[in-house]
């Protein structure tokens, strides 16, 4: 691709003057010891048989003349051109598959347009980010300021992944504990909000199981349909891990969807839900209060109407056969440690919480 | 029927087969006779019959078929191809829009710090303000550090959720909001 061949052209747009690069008459030389000491005494030491094939003076030592450096001229040589040159046949294309990092083709960057990647920039600010970016991320620092007097010493804390007391002489060099509990499992830390730790949505999941593709499978293409239309997001296809012989699930049958998306289109995404689909659902109290995983990721749940009420779906919902329009799942993943941090952050963007808070 | 045949054409076939049969299912739905008469021959087994209402119960739906087809694009559209003019045009405006949003991001960053430490400096203030020792001094700024509820229900009301838009809304503020 042509973007491939221009930084050596650069370079060639960016070099004034050719000659001016051999001004010094000693040549840019690198000095090595190995090379001085065989040039210093060549024909004391026998050179041995595998080192004959080599040339006995460095390349580096060549000396070229100023005339033919000043005679090379590529901006004149373009410019007396009389007619274009034909375009070259070959044809760059970006390696298909990936085959790690040592390959000699390596994929082009996604921003690259020859990338197969390769998805055309934003055309719009999402209004919710630049929401956030404005008021949102302010109001929120200001709200969870904690003043920390200059000269406060932080109380020492036990450490998380505990050491072995060195009371047996096997302690040296084992592995750290884990935290204590049944579960023993490390919780993520909540950290007051900073400047450089204030909330944000990081991505959204959308996750379907569907029920009736147990029987038939176009229960699964009209999920999957309908996952794409609502989210703008290919939805990737989940096998049951194990068979269930009560509701004749199989194993390796493929039973559920899910779509994930980061960025604006996650943006996009939520303030749909919040500005277009919350507004419409009826008797709607709001999103269940115990709901996060006390890791600051929120989800909440569409039933079938729920799911007619996206602009996607509403607008042709005779498209779909009657009944199979699934309902969904919807989580928010955050940059919050913790659930309170998270439903403040939403809350501030308009999701509407209820019932019993839990973190 | 001259604008049917027009759409049709221009339709896929698969949507011209769907309108097809959803004008014939309109025309012909009255015009179906029982299948069950009166008198005459009952067959021996009802086998033949449940197998033909499972078959009945699978039939294939157009519009399945419609999203089926439509489902199997692939997932990647064609990589682009080009000009040595165009890739550098392209490769000069990324780079101005990644300055740009980087700029952008960097200036915001350096408000918040500015806004945090315009907090600091002021709550350090209040905390000093009066001398030690004094009946109830500080009181203040007990006051200011209480985090009472901003955790719980109504921590931020939802009036304050009002995305930011490029021009006004028609209806600015409904006077007639109540919770």
């Amino acid at each position: 691709m042509a973007l491939q061949e221009l930084p050596s052209a650069l370079r060639q747009l960016t070099i004034k003057h050719i000659g001016q690069r051999a001004r010094c008459q000693t040549p840019i030389a690198r000095r090595y010891a190995s090379g001085e000491a065989t040039a210093a005494a060549p024909s004391e030491t026998p050179i041995s048989e595998d080192l004959q094939d080599l040339e006995p003076a460095s390349s580096f030592t060549t000396k070229f003349s100023r005339e033919a450096v000043k005679d090379y001229d590529p901006v004149k040589r373009a410019k007396d051109r009389k007619y274009q040159l034909p375009a070259s046949r070959y044809q760059y294309r970006s390696p298909r598959y990936y085959r790690g990092p040592l390959h000699p083709h390596q994929p082009p960057p996604t921003s690259d347009p020859a990338s197969r990647e390769f998805i055309p920039g934003p055309f719009s600010h999402n209004r919710l980010e630049q929401t956030w970016q404005s008021t949102i991320s302010q109001d929120i620092m200001t709200l969870g300021y904690v003043h920390k007097p200059p000269g406060t010493v932080d109380p020492v804390k036990s450490e998380r992944l505990r050491t072995w007391d060195d009371s047996s002489p096997y302690h040296k060099n084992r592995p750290k504990r884990g935290p204590r509990g049944p579960e023993g499992v490390l919780r993520l830390i909540e950290k007051d909000i900073t400047p450089h730790n204030i909330p944000k949505i990081t991505g959204v999941t959308v996750h379907s199981m569907v029920k009736g593709a147990i029987d038939d499978s176009a229960h699964l293409h009209v999920a999957g349909m309908v996952l794409q239309a609502v989210t703008g997001v290919r939805p990737k296809v989940h096998r049951a891990k194990r068979g269930l012989a009560q509701f004749g699930l199989r194993e390796r049958m493929p039973i559920s969807l899910t779509c994930q998306f980061r960025g604006n289109q996650a943006y996009d995404f939520v303030d749909k839900c919040i500005s277009l689909v919350f507004p419409k659902i009826k008797d709607w109290e709001g999103v269940v209060g115990t709901t996060g995983d006390s890791s600051g990721n929120i989800a909440f749940g569409f039933n079938r109407e729920g799911a007619m009420l996206f602009p996607e779906i509403e607008i042709n919902y005779d498209m779909y056969p009657p009944k199979m329009i699934p309902g969904f799942h919807v989580v928010i993943h955050t940059s919050a440690a913790s659930d309170r941090h998270a439903r403040l952050l939403l809350s501030s963007m308009g999701v509407p919480f209820t019932g019993k808070l839990v973190d | 029927m001259a604008q049917h045949t027009t759409t049709t054409r221009l339709l896929t076939p698969l949507l011209s087969s769907f309108r097809s049969l959803v004008l014939s299912s309109e025309t012909t739905a009255s015009a179906t006779i029982p299948k069950t008469m009166a008198t005459s021959t009952r067959s021996f087994s009802s086998t033949p019959n449940l197998a033909a209402r499972a078959k009945q119960a699978k039939t294939s739906d157009p519009r399945v078929n419609l999203i089926r087809y439509h489902m199997q694009h692939p997932k990647t559209p064609r990589p682009l191809k080009f000009s040595r003019m165009r890739a550098l045009r392209h490769w000069t405006i990324h780079r101005a829009w990644m300055l740009a949003r980087r700029k952008a991001t960097e200036a915001q960053e350096a408000e918040l710090i500015r806004m945090h430490q315009s907090m600091h400096r002021a709550c350090e203030e209040l905390r000093n303000f009066d001398a030690p020792g004094k009946k109830d001094s500080g009181r203040l700024y007990r006051i200011a550090m209480e985090k009472k509820g901003i955790f719980g229900h109504g921590g931020v009301p939802i009036e304050y959720a009002r995305p930011q838009t490029d021009t006004p809304a028609r209806e600015a503020w409904n006077h007639g909001w109540t919770r």
